[in-house]
């Protein structure tokens, strides 16, 4: 299967900034896929997870999947309070069982069986722990977590975090007031964060009250509270915690062990907040965290970009503004690399795309793979998701970074690196006339009802379109002018197929991946569509780029539809070069 | 571009919903399972219709929706247990536009719309798939495993991993249909 991808950068607040070297390891960070990406009419912006503000709307339980009212997830300690326990050994989920479960075919305890006799216990049906042998057993299998509570309230961790609370909420009562006018002052400059911290702080702000969001800009606040700060008595911990998990006693275990396993893992103690023993035998089952559902703003205009339904399993969304609705959708394939029975197909039919694939020892039909010295063909498509159609001027960046790591540190001279005289490790050839995309319609949709015709019409234009479209196009050099492999190879409905050309030097090793500017133009009908996007238009994922004609034609009689244009990089990715056989493993492919 | 993904012609029956299964599945009891249409059953999949409760009369035993792919060598069981000592098989539901990767074993109980499946996964018994959510290559799920909307889980045992975008609908949606449009009939010689 093809590596090959496409993913956009997102500025992230600073619209000018440039794209970072797309193949360093730290910039995947700043591309992200098009279903990932949201996009602002009001700023005209691409918005990706990592630069929206993100607000808590709901929470539930991952499990039992019951909504929890915001009131009580405070009081429930983000924990669900039914039946829903992780197994403290392996994390999956706990089913409770009776004493003398039935047992099933296979030795497997298989079902939530409330019948039986007490007392109950929670057991593992991935690793078998179960909560009697950690001494825990139930009277009744309903209301686990009620049953649970007094192991939960008399735990140290618990009474410790109790006992804070308590020092701290003079002092909260007091700041409280004053504290509630700079929050709001906070959440208009609440910019940059990201969304763990976002709804972490916004649900501590909102739940005690004299914490303020986190903000990176607001340190200095430090500063003005410190007065207030130094008024409050010292706290003293319940015990000392130098005391608590004492060295002698876990040799005293270690002593004791007779298999590695009777020592808890890391990972499963990872999660306690207090020194707890070593022992397996003392992990306790713990509740099940809570999942919330995220309302998404606009980090700039705080516009809403989504905006989920309560329910908490429903997947649609009041208000869902997805780049995939503004911007092209695009695809990439290496049409005679990716699928070798379409290679047979398209020889069979004598296209033959350049005869230099197919003698190519290292690509076996099972295993194609891109090699030094060669070219190859790929095919690039745009589809459209606006009622208008759009056109798209492409721009491929010819940055000087590849030379940063994809040749090696002395070349066969021996000379110093001097990294412009180098060659390129490939080169990429791409049509840089404007083209059109038709606009969508509903109608396209119903192709994927009448069958598989539009196959074979893709392949029999890389012939015919030579006809008609040969004036914007050209043939690959020192091909003959056989075939035409760069261009518009077709247009179907609302998507364009371009073919671009890579040229591999005969030395070059690495992923072979470039920018690209992606240019494209739209008629836009309204005057100023900044002033009739209502604040919750409807968000169901449809194109809405083009906002009503009957509503705007009348402030707009008299003027021209307004042409716009956006501009986006996108980073494309063709896969790696394979090294050449002789010179080792063709095994870096992947 | 849309690649296709070709198969021999007298490989695969097409129903005149648009079902394609393949001759190589062996599906046991066909009488009590559904298949929605634009459905496809891979080479070596096995689905067992024939698990059902038992009595006699008409019953569905596994339910498929439109635009489903079971991979090859998928093994599709109705779940299984013992109630008030009687053994029984319950019946599987499985949504529209779901994709079940190549050697994986699903026992669920219900899996919801627009699932991906990974390859060599193991779905336990009664385990229960919401909507949109994403099983990765070679997780294991235990029995009664409940797996939130748009969730990833990954992992022995299968662990929720991290959330998937608010557009995961229509992406699964799109291309599971363009699946299925590419999946096509090599031409006669
Ligand atoms: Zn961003
Ligand atoms: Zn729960
Ligand atoms: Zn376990
Ligand atoms: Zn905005």
């Amino acid at each position: 299967m093809s590596a090959a991808s496409l993913k956009i950068y997102c500025p992230c607040l600073n619209p000018n900034s440039l794209p970072p070297p797309p193949n360093l390891p730290s910039s995947s960070y700043s591309y992200h896929e098009i279903h990932d990406l949201y996009f602002c009419e009001e700023c005209d912006s691409i918005r990706c997870n990592r630069c929206v503000s993100v607000e808590v709307s709901g929470y539930y339980c991952p499990n039992c999947l019951f909504e929890v009212p915001s009131a009580s997830v405070r009081g429930e300690k983000n924990r669900c309070a039914r039946n829903c326990f992780l197994c403290p050994s392996c994390k999956n989920t706990l089913i409770v069982v009776p004493s003398d479960p039935p047992e099933s075919a296979d030795g497997r305890i298989s079902s939530i069986n409330t019948l039986g006799d007490p007392p109950f216990f929670l057991y593992c049906s991935h690793c078998r722990w179960d909560s009697a042998e950690v001494g825990i057993t139930f009277e009744k299998p309903t209301s686990l977590a009620n049953q649970l509570q007094k192991y939960e309230d008399s735990a140290p961790d618990n009474l410790e975090f109790e006992r804070l609370k308590e020092h701290f909420e003079p002092f909260i009562r007091a700041s409280s007031a004053s504290s509630s006018v700079t929050h709001h002052l906070h959440t208009a400059q609440h910019i940059h964060s990201n969304p763990i911290t976002a709804a972490a702080s916004d649900a501590l702000s909102r739940d005690v009250p004299g914490v303020s969001k986190y903000n990176p800009l607001s340190r200095s606040r430090v500063g003005r509270d410190k007065a207030n700060r130094d008024e409050m008595p010292e706290y003293r911990s319940r015990m000392d915690v130098s005391l608590t998990g004492s060295d002698s006693a876990n040799v005293e275990n270690l002593l004791r062990i007779e298999s590695p396993e009777e020592i808890a893992t890391l990972e499963q103690r990872w999660i306690n907040s207090w020194t707890s023993s070593v022992l397996t035998n003392d992990l306790k089952p713990l509740r099940i965290p809570l999942h919330s559902k995220k309302s998404k703003r606009c980090p700039t205009c705080r516009h809403i970009l989504i905006k989920p339904e309560q329910k908490p399993q429903s997947v649609r969304f009041k208000i869902k503004i997805s780049a995939t609705s503004y911007l092209p959708l695009m695809g990439i394939s290496l049409p005679f690399l990716n699928n070798p029975t379409t290679a047979a197909y398209t020889a069979k039919r004598s296209i033959r795309p350049g005869a230099m694939w197919e003698e190519d020892k290292n690509s076996t039909p099972n295993n194609p793979v891109m090699v030094g010295g060669r070219t190859y063909p790929f095919v690039l498509s745009f589809t459209n998701p606006m009622y208008d159609p759009i056109q798209i001027r492409l721009n491929v960046l010819r940055s000087p970074l590849p030379t940063i790591t994809t040749t090696a540190p002395t070349d066969e001279l021996g000379t110093a690196p001097q990294p412009e005289k180098r060659r390129p490790p490939f080169a990429i050839t791409l049509p840089t006339f404007t083209f059109s995309v038709a606009a969508f319609a509903e109608a396209w949709e119903y192709d994927d009802e009448d069958g598989d015709g539009m196959i074979e019409d893709e392949y029999a234009d890389l012939v015919d379109d030579r006809r008609h479209a040969s004036a914007s196009s050209r043939t690959a050099p020192g091909r003959g002018g056989k075939t035409k492999t760069v261009g518009v190879l077709e247009k179907k409905a609302n998507t364009t197929y371009i073919g671009g050309e890579v040229v591999i030097g005969k030395e070059a090793k690495g992923d072979i991946k470039f920018l690209m500017m992606v240019t494209f133009t739209y008629r836009n009908d309204t005057v100023d569509d900044m002033d009739i996007g209502e604040e919750d238009g409807d968000g169901d994922g449809s194109p809405v780029r083009t906002t009503n004609p009957q509503s705007s034609s009348l402030a707009n009689a008299n003027k021209q539809p307004e042409i716009r244009t956006f501009s986006y990089y996108v980073v494309v990715d063709l896969g790696k070069i394979a090294q050449k056989s002789g010179e080792g493993s063709v095994d870096e492919r992947r | 571009m849309q690649q296709p993904i070709y198969y021999s012609r007298n490989e695969y029956i097409e129903t005149d919903t648009g079902n394609k299964v393949s001759r190589k599945a062996i599906i046991a009891g066909p009488q009590n399972i559904i298949l929605g249409g634009k459905t496809i059953i891979s080479n070596g999949a096995i689905i067992r219709g024939d698990l059902r409760r038992t009595g006699s009369g008409h019953t569905v035993v596994i339910s498929l929706g439109r635009y489903c792919l079971i991979g090859e060598g998928c093994i599709m069981r109705p779940p299984y247990k013992t109630y008030r000592g009687n053994f029984n098989y319950y019946p599987m539901k499985v949504g529209d536009h779901v994709h079940i990767g190549a050697g994986t074993v699903v026992e669920a109980a219900t899996i919801g719309n627009n699932v991906e499946i990974g390859k060599n996964c193991v779905i336990g018994k009664f385990c229960i798939i919401k909507d949109c959510a994403k099983i990765e290559d070679n997780t294991i799920l235990p029995p009664n495993t409940v797996v939130p909307a748009l969730a990833i889980f990954r992992g022995s045992p299968g662990r929720f991993v991290e959330e998937l975008s608010e557009s995961t609908p229509e992406r699964v949606e799109a291309m599971t249909k363009q699946y299925y449009n590419r999946f096509v009939p090599m031409q006669d010689q």
